[in-house]
């Protein structure tokens, strides 16, 4: 079984292997009744599939516009909801071995990183290491104050959750997951509301994460097409289709997949530069986005 | 810049310096002092009235008796029906114990002395039956105020512990019953004013052991009008005194509390 000794610290360029598959969603259907009795089909038959690439980090993101139900694919992925129809299975280990998600195998970091306000920011590593990742008090805390180092939080380790800014929460909140040894890790629109110079920190915090944990996968839901494309090395495009008149068929599904590391932008410096990278965001912004 | 501050006392959320505080609380003391003084009622007893009722009280009457009596009524019931209505409330999460729950919120319609009768069955007269009516008088409040902060949790922080893996008490535990003391605290505070004016009724229906409610029962039926102000500003200053002690146990005890407020 792999540690994370072998893990190699990216950028990385190279070959790819791409093994076993990690997570898959199978025709996965979610309507909700609506209060006039109508059925809304939010996601009809969505089939999604994150494979496993050796010495790679794992950054795929979900992208779509509003109200393509991305935090309801979401929702289903961290088994906080069940489908109607269909199933998500997640890899449990072993080889080619697959399961049906449940709560608390996937990690999520919710969009206005709750924490829990009466612990100190140290404790809300500790505390669930304790309880979920099975530590001893003693490692648990070693383990949390060598994060909070990594991670610029030292300072901050014996604050309130309250005296944080945003861009720590967001870091407390990612570490929690990571500390509980969450394999899966789901950000929820990340860098919704924040200014091009904090999307940009984000994005580099991300793929710090990523390349430092690359046993970990990183599913990033957001409508930001350019942050989607920097980030990651798959982007799933989420929306409803169009029938021939152009009206749209209920229920959002993968439309489109971008393989970036196909496409040879995955992991890139300075990406934002390369022709390709401008090439697809001009493509997805001005043809797929508005399709959907 | 003194105009500044001076707008600002009619400003929403205005801020003013604590001089400016103490100025104020000093104006409205006078202003309330200079209305009881030169009040057209002739039945007000005037402050210095009052005040030579309380001294006699205490010289010749045995109020500190009187007090110590009400207190330990006051602290008791208190503790009890913090207990009680912390796992009335606690108990409301459980869909088995929901209805239970709102039907203890819906006794609180209910006039105190609908309940008389099953009281005077169930316990005996004097302080277990005065601590017993309190204690249900006011948990009946209480568990109103604690299920509604309880409510108020939002979901983001139950999901929050589903995610990590938490199991169910877990998730009470961390969710539920740990950070919302700060909050209990304050319902307990806010419902010990309800206490006291439950005291007083209570003290009036059981007499024998005396007390502050039974004093003052006594003292209104024989006109005694200066005793009776001046047993009444004794209970406002004990819940004062009650208040302070909340807010600085809140700050000691849950410290974030009030981070969280400021933010």
């Amino acid at each position: 079984m792999a540690s994370y000794e072998d893990c190699v610290a990216g950028p990385l360029e190279g070959h790819v292997e791409r093994r076993e598959a990690l997570l898959k969603l199978e025709r996965v259907t979610q309507s909700f009744r609506m209060n006039n009795g109508v059925e809304l089909v939010v996601l009809k038959e969505l089939d999604l599939e994150i494979i496993d690439i050796k010495f790679k980090p794992q950054i795929v993101s979900l992208l779509g516009p509003s109200g393509s139900g991305k935090t309801t694919a979401l929702r289903i992925i961290a088994g906080l909801d069940k489908p109607k129809f269909g199933q998500v299975l997640i890899g449990d280990g072993e080889q080619g071995s697959l399961r049906r998600v449940r709560a608390g195998d996937v990690g999520v970091v919710f969009q206005r990183y709750p924490l829990f306000d009466d612990l100190r920011v140290v404790d809300n590593l500790v505390e669930p290491a304790v309880r979920i990742g099975k530590m001893s008090r003693k490692e648990a805390l070693d383990q949390a104050l060598q994060y909070l180092d990594r991670f610029n939080l030292v300072r901050q380790g014996y604050s309130w959750p309250v005296q944080l800014s945003g861009g720590q929460r967001q870091r407390v909140a990612i570490l929690q997951q990571l500390i509980t040894g969450k394999k899966f890790i789901v950000l929820d629109e990340p860098f919704s509301g924040l200014d091009p110079i904090s999307v940009s920190n984000a994005i580099q915090l991300i793929s710090e994460i990523a390349h430092q944990h690359t046993l970990n996968t990183f599913i990033i839901v957001t409508h930001d097409v350019s942050a989607a494309l920097l980030i990651s090395d798959h982007v799933y495009l989420l929306g409803r289709e169009r029938d021939e008149k152009g009206n749209p068929l209920p229920g959002a599904r993968v439309v489109k997949v971008y393989d970036l590391i196909a496409e040879g932008i995955a992991y890139r410096d300075n990406m934002e530069d390369l022709p390709r990278y401008r090439e697809l965001y001009k493509q997805i912004c001005r043809k797929d986005f508005p399709l959907l | 810049m003194q105009e500044n501050k001076l707008s600002s006392l009619l400003k929403l959320r205005g801020e003013i310096t604590k001089p400016i505080r103490l100025a104020l609380l000093s104006g409205w003391m006078l202003l309330f002092l200079i209305f009881w003084i030169f009040s057209p009622m002739k039945a007000l007893p005037t402050p210095t009235e009052v005040l030579l009722a309380l001294r006699r009280m205490f010289a010749e009457q045995h109020l500190l008796y009187h007090l110590v009596v009400t207190l330990k009524l006051n602290i008791v019931g208190l503790v009890y029906a913090t207990v009680v209505s912390l796992l009335i409330s606690y108990l409301g999460t459980l869909p088995l114990f929901y209805h239970l729950n709102r039907a203890v919120q819906l006794l609180r319609y209910i006039p105190f002395v609908g309940f008389n009768l099953i009281f005077l069955t169930l316990f005996t007269i004097g302080f277990p039956l005065k601590v017993a009516w309190l204690t249900t008088g006011m948990s009946f409040f209480l568990v109103t105020g604690m299920t509604a902060v309880i409510e108020s949790i939002p979901r983001m922080k139950y999901e929050l512990a589903q995610v990590l893996g938490y199991n169910g008490w877990q998730t009470f535990y961390t969710v539920v019953a740990r950070p919302t003391l700060p909050h209990m605290m304050d319902i307990v505070a806010q419902n010990a004013a309800i206490g006291w004016v439950m005291i007083t009724s209570i003290e009036t229906y059981a007499r024998t052991e005396g007390g502050i409610g039974a004093q003052i029962y006594q003292y209104s039926s024989t006109n005694n009008l200066a005793e009776v102000y001046g047993l009444l500003m004794l209970i406002g200053l004990i819940a004062a005194v009650e208040d302070a002690i909340f807010v600085f146990l809140r700050r000691m005890l849950f410290p974030y509390s009030t981070l969280a407020e400021r933010a």
